[in-house]
């Protein structure tokens, strides 16, 4: 018997007297009604501007793309009905699918999708690629629209269909005009659910309504590829900041579906008969211990050899996950361990036992002198506050002079774009980790360039990998890819481009009476269903 | 009194003026970037320079302060940079739960402590004293963290008895509303009896010592009439002045407990945009509670008056 | 309740001495009694409080002689072990020595609990006295004082956390300047109501120098509500510290204070209690010994009492 719900009811009854009868009961959760807690709080909703991933996520559920990944990573038609290609690669036609309306019954016309590739070029990595070689981009007539490049770009449909962020979204055309470093104002969207403006408290909870008039695909549903069937009414996103508040509420059934569970409370979950735990996203993560090589120590490519050697990622990753061990992977490598670029190429370094004293004597070799080693690192996300625990103690452990900056995530996203010397408000390390969706190819993986002082922070600078990188976007086959990838892992690791910290997955748990969760990069909802 | 309170409230103003200048000066010289929160992790820094420039972060001090303040004289508190949402409606929707969790607190805390501290007081060096005391001493000693998990593990996950987490308006029934707040209130309430029942006893101890009390049971006054009608009224200042205080605590409170209970109040909106340096949000959700403050503040400044007519202004 | 039998409870405790008659025989003997034995007998709180302090000061200071092992030295692999012979109080989510970092920790939350005791104290003190009795600069001090409070204090300490890096001076700084203003206008608050005293009218009208009434009318009646209040900021100060490393801005993280063991196990008390568990019972054991010492002194330092004694 349910305690609570004894006291609810008579509560219940007590508050209908009190208040005339006005006061809602307290109903069971409804079928329709799915309550979700999603891994970061929801605090912006312009998945152009802002490219974190919750905002992306929650992006899925309302606005549609032109094309959708599926768990081989190929890019699907999604509200493109079919395409043609030039026999010279250069002029792409794309005609949408019949019946397609934006949440304000406008009809999707081929206006609206130039608007948003225009306003989503200028911020994504392939966008800009592709923006590099456009000569025109135009509406053939209402349904049509065509692209006309200089050079052939074979990558197009994932570009337009990927899921790093930012992904191609599909807005009207008046919102698509944002221009696209300022938030749009406005939620118009073309996805399965509508966005509930007026219930959008960031921090707390964001809410999202059925959009009866979408029209999903035959096929079925899978990854943001297929029909995408929703069957609620309403989805919330409750903000919950502590994992074990959130732990509670789902035992208590206060919510349905926990989409980033702390490893260490998963053993309790599982105990639990009503509560289904699996892998999140089977690409997982690869954690990144990121160096300035523009200063000093870590201009010294035998300094950052001598980190590399003694770097432990069993450390780093039972930091990071717990003691569940199915829940990480050594990775002697930068790609996402499953996917077909994989490739273990010159990692040697990162496997075998830890020679401390090698490491030692090799910043002997390397002239290190005692320069101290500024260590930025964001105390409010969890994994990168672990990560960073493990860092100070290893570059202890090699007599690396450690300046440890303690300080929230904000200040490490300002301060790593500082190009002064660690002494002048620079730095010499952060780190952070890239989704392995993002980390399966050369595409949107910033981290792996290394043109110097156009690279992502650290600003690696090797005209070799560079080379090659390019080269993958022009690979015929398969075989090249990987042969080219595997020369880009091998060059990657000898330069110490950056060193992962290991490859690691996460959990999702949800209510047992919760059907067809599976699992991926971002939380699907398309097909889950509440009994 | 009337010359007072028109001194009162014109002096408020610049309090106002020092909050808001202090606040935009310590965000101004704070490190921490916001358009690097919201370019993201793959952001090229230059996407981040050009997010920067289009939310005005690359002008000087004195513009962005001159011009957040021609904004306010127009009652304008401005837009949050990261969510695009008014200020105004962000400080709006989170009121009503911060301060349905402090009314609940206060009014629990009040009527628990001040009790408290006059019964200890009146039977001071007692085994009740003592009892009272080392309650007060245990409430003072456990962080609102630690209390509140406890709270929520054995009457929440164990006995099943209130929610874990979360926050109902109240207009959706008193029960709902009330359940949801039972077990932070507890929390946050732990410390605040510890303070006022403390401060009662201590000043209460005082006022039973002074001569005019001999005098009261000399008389053979009822000792209830002594206790409440005589002492408590003389110690009423010192009580008043640490319930004053305590409101302002009583925020400080909240962002824990709000955090333990997931309760979408002002306290986590406040660490949310500290974080991530939401700098028109700071300085309007300061500004309000400067404005919650001083009014606080004069209404314990009119209760002296009140309380003690000894006082004068 | 009727005045015969609460009569002589309601006054306080040491007049049980005076009031001979109605006390058992067996307290006689004991103000005889001298030397330790009698002082914990005479003050049963303030002895368990100086003696649990002794204790926390003690392993404080000679932290490295009690079984500690380096309590900063991670060993992922061994993480999150129960207590047992070898780890006393387990090991946390890193698989450090969670008894080294608590027995280490007393350090730092001794140092932050008593630094801004004392210098809030000291400033706050300084602030209120001339506030509350130099009525030209009363309005300008209390408007300031009223600005810098009505910023509740964890979130002024977040903030000024904020502007620079975490370090155990920075939160002492913090929640120092959070705790001022409330200890100026406490002092204020006492200081307005002894200023209308008879005595205090008294000596104004004998001419006494402003400086020689504060010493001796108003800084001695001040002092027992500010013992409170200090012991009160000293115990806070050690959870102010333990809030700010639960919200992720306090101590930084490599130094153990009970504040960040609590944070590191924060998120797995529910699992792993045993990680909050232990540096909550020594934070709550030391706040205790500072209020129980408070409320001694507060006893002693009360002039009216003194007198009486």
């Amino acid at each position: 018997m349910d305690r609570r719900k004894v006291l609810k009811g008579l509560a219940t009854t007590g508050t209908l007297t009190a208040t005339g009868g006005l006061a809602m009961p307290a109903l069971a959760q409804s079928a329709r009604v799915l309550k979700f807690v999603p891994q970061a709080n929801l605090a912006n909703f312009d998945p152009i501007w802002g490219t974190q991933y919750v905002v992306r996520n929650a992006s899925q559920l309302v606005w549609d793309t032109l094309y959708g990944m599926d768990s081989k990573l190929q890019a699907k038609r999604q509200m493109i009905e079919s395409e043609d290609v030039s026999s010279d690669g250069l002029t792409w036609t794309f005609k949408l699918r019949d019946g397609l309306k934006f949440h304000d019954g406008e009809k999707v016309l081929a206006k609206d999708c130039i608007a948003s590739i225009a306003r989503w070029s200028v911020r994504d990595a392939m966008g800009q690629m592709l923006r590099a070689i456009q000569k025109e981009l135009v509406a053939v007539d209402d349904r049509t629209f065509k692209w006309v490049l200089a050079s052939p770009y074979p990558k197009m449909m994932l570009a337009l269909g990927k899921v790093g962020t930012p992904c191609c979204f599909i807005m009207p055309e008046r919102i698509a005009k944002t221009d696209p470093f300022k938030q749009i104002e406005d939620y118009v969207g073309s996805g399965p659910m509508k966005f509930v403006r007026a219930d959008w408290k960031p921090g707390a909870i964001a809410a999202f309504e059925l959009n009866k008039d979408y029209v999903p695909r035959a096929e079925p549903s899978e990854w943001m590829s297929g029909g995408k069937v929703i069957n609620f009414d309403r989805i919330e996103w409750i903000i919950m900041p502590d994992p074990a508040t959130a732990s509670g509420a789902l035992q208590n059934g206060e919510i349905d579906w926990w989409e980033s569970p702390l490893p260490d409370l998963v053993p309790v979950l599982k105990r639990n008969k009503n509560i289904k735990v699996d892998i999140a996203d089977p690409l997982g993560n690869i954690g990144s211990f990121r160096l300035n090589h523009m200063h000093a120590p870590f201009n010294n490519l035998k300094v950052r050899r001598a980190v590399q050697m003694a770097l432990s990622q069993e450390d780093y990753m039972r930091a990071v996950v717990g003691s569940d061990d199915a829940l990480w992977k050594q990775l002697p490598g930068f790609f996402t361990p499953g996917t077909s670029l994989y490739s273990e190429e010159g990692g040697e370094p990162l496997k075998g036992k830890r020679d401390y004293d090698a490491a030692k004597k090799l910043l002997a070799e390397a002239g290190y002198k005692g320069e101290p080693v500024t260590c930025v690192v964001g105390q409010d996300i969890p994994q990168i506050k672990a990560m960073g625990e493990i860092t100070a103690d290893l570059l202890k452990k090699i007599g690396m002079n450690v300046d440890f900056v303690a300080t929230d995530w904000g200040t490490v996203g300002q301060r790593r774009a500082s190009k002064s010397p660690p002494g002048q408000g620079g730095w010499s390390m952060f780190h952070t980790w890239h989704a392995g969706s993002d980390c399966a190819s050369p595409v949107g993986y910033i981290a792996l360039r290394t043109n110097g002082d156009k690279a992502w922070f650290g600003w690696p600078d090797n005209a070799e990998i560079e080379k090659d990188l390019a080269a993958w976007y022009d690979a015929k086959t398969l075989d090249d890819e990987k042969a080219i990838m595997a020369r880009v892992n091998k060059a990657s690791m000898e330069n110490v481009t950056y060193i992962p910290t290991g490859f690691y997955l996460g959990y999702q748990a949800w209510r047992a009476n919760l059907s067809g969760i599976t699992n991926g990069p971002l939380p699907w909802f398309s097909g889950v269903k509440k009994a | 009194m009337f010359g007072f309170l028109l001194r009162r409230v014109l002096s408020t103003i610049p309090v106002m003026a020092i909050v808001a200048l202090f606040v935009f000066s310590l965000l101004y010289i704070a490190p921490g970037d916001p358009a690097a929160v919201i370019a993201g992790d793959q952001a090229s820094p230059a996407d981040v320079e050009r997010i920067r420039e289009s939310l005005g972060l690359d002008r000087p001090f004195v513009v962005r302060f001159g011009e957040w303040g021609w904004q306010l004289l127009h009652g304008n508190l401005g837009t949050s940079m990261f969510t695009g949402l008014p200020v105004v409606e962000l400080i709006r929707q989170r009121l009503e739960p911060t301060l349905s969790l402090m009314a609940v607190t206060l009014v629990f805390a009040i009527v628990a402590a001040v009790p408290m501290g006059v019964l200890a007081a009146w039977k001071v060096g007692s085994w009740l004293d003592r009892l009272l005391m080392a309650f007060c001493v245990f409430g003072f000693s456990i962080p609102v963290f630690v209390v509140g998990y406890l709270l929520a593990y054995v009457f929440a996950l164990e006995l099943d008895w209130l929610p874990v987490q979360g926050y109902t308006p109240i207009a959706k029934g008193l029960w709902p509303w009330l359940e949801n707040l039972i077990l932070p209130a507890i929390a946050l309430g732990f410390v605040y009896i510890a303070l006022i029942a403390r401060i009662t006893r201590a000043t209460m101890l005082e006022v039973l010592s002074q001569d005019y009390v001999r005098t009261a049971r000399a008389k053979g006054l009822g000792e209830s009439t002594i206790l409440f009608l005589h002492a408590l009224k003389n110690a009423a200042v010192p009580i008043v002045t640490v319930i004053g205080i305590g409101v302002a605590l009583l925020i400080g409170g909240a962002v824990v407990t709000e955090s333990v209970f997931a309760i979408p109040g002002l306290g986590r909106l406040t660490i949310d945009a500290i974080v991530r340096r939401d700098y028109p949000l700071i300085q309007g959700i300061v500004l309000m509670f400067s404005f919650v403050y001083v009014l606080v503040n004069l209404v314990i400044d009119l209760s002296y008056m009140a309380l003690d007519p000894r006082i004068r202004y | 309740m009727t005045i015969t039998a609460s009569l002589p409870a309601a006054i306080t405790a040491r007049d049980h001495y005076a009031a001979a008659p109605d006390l058992p025989d067996i307290h006689l003997p004991v103000r005889v009694r001298g030397g330790v034995a009698g002082f914990v007998f005479r003050q049963p709180t303030v002895a368990l409080g100086l003696f649990i302090l002794a204790i926390m000061l003690v392993l404080a200071v000679f932290a490295p002689w009690f079984g500690t092992l380096d309590p900063t030295a991670l060993a992922p692999a061994k993480r999150t072990r129960p207590p047992s012979m070898d780890f006393w109080f387990g090991t946390d989510a890193f698989g450090r020595d969670v008894y080294s970092r608590v027995i280490y920790g007393a350090r730092v939350s001794l140092v932050v609990g008593f630094a801004v005791a004392f210098f809030a104290s000291a400033i706050g003190l300084l602030i209120g006295l001339v506030s509350g009795y130099v009525r030209a600069f009363d309005s300008t001090i209390m408007r300031a004082m009223d600005g810098l409070m009505s910023i509740p204090p964890i979130l002024l300490a977040v903030a000024l956390m904020a502007l620079t890096r975490a370090s155990v001076q920075n939160v002492i700084l913090a929640i120092t300047i959070a705790e001022i203003p409330r200890v100026s206008r406490l002092v204020r608050g006492v200081v307005l109501s002894l200023r209308e005293q008879p005595y205090v009218d008294a000596a104004i009208a004998a001419g006494t120098t402003t400086p020689m009434i504060i010493k001796r009318h108003i800084l001695p009646n001040t002092l027992a509500p500010l013992t409170v209040q200090a012991t009160y900021i000293c115990g806070s100060a050690m959870i102010v510290e333990s809030i700010l490393s639960f919200i992720g801005a306090g101590t930084p993280p490599m130094i153990p204070s009970w504040g960040n063991i609590m944070a590191d196990g924060r998120a797995l008390w529910q699992v792993k209690p045993y990680i909050i568990f232990f540096p909550a019972v020594f934070l709550s054991l030391t706040v205790l010994a500072v209020n129980l010492l408070g409320d001694g002194l507060r006893d002693a330092l009360d002039p009216r009492m003194a007198k009486r004694l």
